[in-house]
């Protein structure tokens, strides 16, 4: 059975369609990149599938059962909040409400100290699992907040922008990290990201959102200059470096010139889109 | 008299009980006024109170019904339409500046001698009586248990309320509970420090905690006891040199705060150094 299934799924905020007719699954032990410009609705697709938002239309099943709120299946990391920065929380009793802190009353939770551990080691984060959350680097947060997302061992596993704010060292260590939780647990990751390069690697599945369409597939069916101009509608191209790497020109038209439907381009970074995505090519 | 016989003469050993009543609920609502970063609210409840009890002195009610009302009321209204973080000040300060006009009516409409008034501004812990009392030690224990029984998923919404929505936690439900309670503390302290002061005793001591602990517990525990120290030696102090007993506690409190910044912003830059 799929991890998770949308059939003809649509979002609607307020007046507007988000997007609509999204159908694709996921498989266990799978990562899926979502891409897409600013705006287009990447973490409302996050959102819709921890529950936090109704569809208006079609079908989204985790595990077979409608999304709802609460589900312990389901690991979701927000993009990174302001509140991350000046938490005095340290990281470890953070971990902790990941495990118990929908638990009323004050009942010890059984496990808890080891289950903590363990994910914060899986992590990497021991080391500064101890220090307020204030005082720790943006990759160390990131950390953090993985294990906070995993130390109820999730089946399906929701990254929101991880790799923004990140240096490229501090982004190839989340994104091994990433491939981690896929082996060793069998998790199937969502990851939402700007660009495309950095997990490319890893990345089993392709889910592309603009101008209310979702198209998904392999990398290969969906980055191609076919598919993305006809999502982008206007012409994409890809060159393939000498290196064997390919480059997607025409995005930038989308940044420059938003489309009329009004995409919001507030409250996100509008220069990452800028970055070029960059491709591995098969030698 | 010596200060012996002061200090166990019934009005001081009253105002013990209240103080220490009011310290303990304080204490453990204000680190969640801090932790949430809503200290402006807390600041607005007590003055929307004022009007409360403004208002029930006019028609000859008793204060505390008017304070009760007003400032429940005020906490539901806050919790429920400012659960969101961007339009929570917004929300709390025309609550506020529309509460202080009705306070303003209701004091000039009133005729007779505002020395109740007075007392609600700046509080009267050394005229609280024995009914006073049980009414404060009660409003306080509720307030405790129910911090204790909603403890971890106030604490999961307080510090990342996107997380906590996503695993099933209502941040609407936790805001409004939380106002609520932070409503009924207020309401409490007020007859300790008064309208004016009650911030004091709810923020300074909590403040002062988690700038020293980052563990929950621990600062909760610690935000008491700063707050019962602030209280105890504030009436002590009173008793022995003179001065509103509200004073005290204000300035100890603020005291508390100042050593505790003072003493991190220390770790914190060796800390630093260490780093480096």
């Amino acid at each position: 059975m799929s991890i998770l299934k949308l059939e003809h799924a649509g979002v609607i905020r307020g007046d507007r369609s988000i997007w609509t007719d999204a159908s694709f699954s996921i498989e266990p032990g799978t990562v899926t990149a979502v891409l897409g410009p600013n705006g287009s609705g990447k973490s409302t697709l996050l959102q819709a599938i921890s529950g936090l938002l109704p569809l208006s239309s079609g079908e989204l099943l985790v595990f077979g059962e409608k999304s709802h709120r609460g589900n312990t299946a389901v690991g979701h990391v927000a993009q990174t909040r302001v509140a991350d920065a000046t938490s005095t929380l340290t990281g470890r009793d953070y971990v902790g409400l990941g495990m118990d802190g929908v638990k009323f009353g004050w009942g010890r939770t059984k496990g808890k100290k080891e289950a903590v551990n363990q994910a914060l080691k899986q992590v990497g984060a021991l080391a500064f699992a101890d220090r307020p959350m204030h005082s720790l680097s943006g990759g160390q947060r990131q950390r953090i907040a993985l294990a906070h997302a995993t130390v109820f061992k999730p089946k399906l596993l929701l990254l929101d922008e991880p790799l923004a704010a990140l240096d490229i060292a501090a982004q190839a260590e989340i994104v091994d990290l990433i491939n981690l939780l896929r082996v060793e647990q069998d998790m199937a990751i969502v990851v939402v990201a700007h660009d495309l390069n950095p997990l490319s690697p890893i990345v089993d599945q392709v889910v592309w959102i603009a101008r209310r369409q979702v198209k998904s597939g392999t990398i290969d069916e969906v980055v191609n200059e076919k598919v993305l101009s006809d999502l982008y509608g206007h012409p994409i191209e890809i060159l393939v470096t000498p290196s064997g790497r390919r480059v997607i020109v025409g995005l930038e038209e989308e940044f420059a010139h938003p489309h009329p439907h009004g995409h919001d381009h507030s409250g996100e970074d509008g220069h990452q889109h800028f970055a070029e995505l960059y491709e591995e090519g098969r030698q | 008299m010596s200060l012996w016989q002061l200090l166990t003469s019934s009005f001081v050993i009253h105002a013990f009980f209240a103080i220490t009543a009011v310290a303990l609920a304080a204490g453990v609502v204000g680190y969640f006024v801090v932790l949430r970063r809503q200290a402006f609210a807390a600041h607005a409840i007590g003055h929307i109170g004022f009007a409360g009890a403004a208002g029930a002195i006019l028609i000859g009610w008793s204060p505390l019904i008017g304070l009760l009302v007003f400032c429940v009321t005020a906490g539901i209204l806050v919790g429920v339409a400012g659960a969101s973080l961007d339009d929570r000040d917004t929300v709390v300060g025309v609550t506020l500046t529309g509460a202080l006009g009705l306070g303003v009516l209701f004091l000039s409409l009133y005729s007779g001698y505002a020395n109740a008034t007075y007392s609600i501004l700046f509080g009267q812990v050394l005229g609280v009586s024995v009914s006073d009392i049980r009414t404060v030690s009660l409003v306080s224990a509720l307030v405790v248990a129910s911090i204790v029984v909603i403890f971890r998923p106030l604490l999961f919404s307080s510090v990342d309320s996107q997380s906590a929505a996503s695993r099933g936690i209502s941040n609407q439900l936790m805001s409004v509970l939380f106002m609520t309670l932070l409503a009924l503390t207020t309401v409490v302290a007020v007859q300790v420090v008064g309208i004016l002061l009650v911030f004091s005793l709810l923020v300074a001591p909590a403040a002062a905690a988690e700038a020293l602990t980052s563990h929950p517990i621990r600062a909760v525990f610690l935000s008491v006891g700063l707050a019962l120290f602030a209280g105890w030696l504030g009436l002590f102090l009173a008793v022995w040199l003179g001065g509103p007993v509200s004073f005290w506690i204000t300035a100890l409190a603020s005291l508390t705060y100042v050593v505790a910044r003072a003493s991190d912003s220390l770790k914190t830059q060796r800390l630093r150094k260490a780093r480096v």
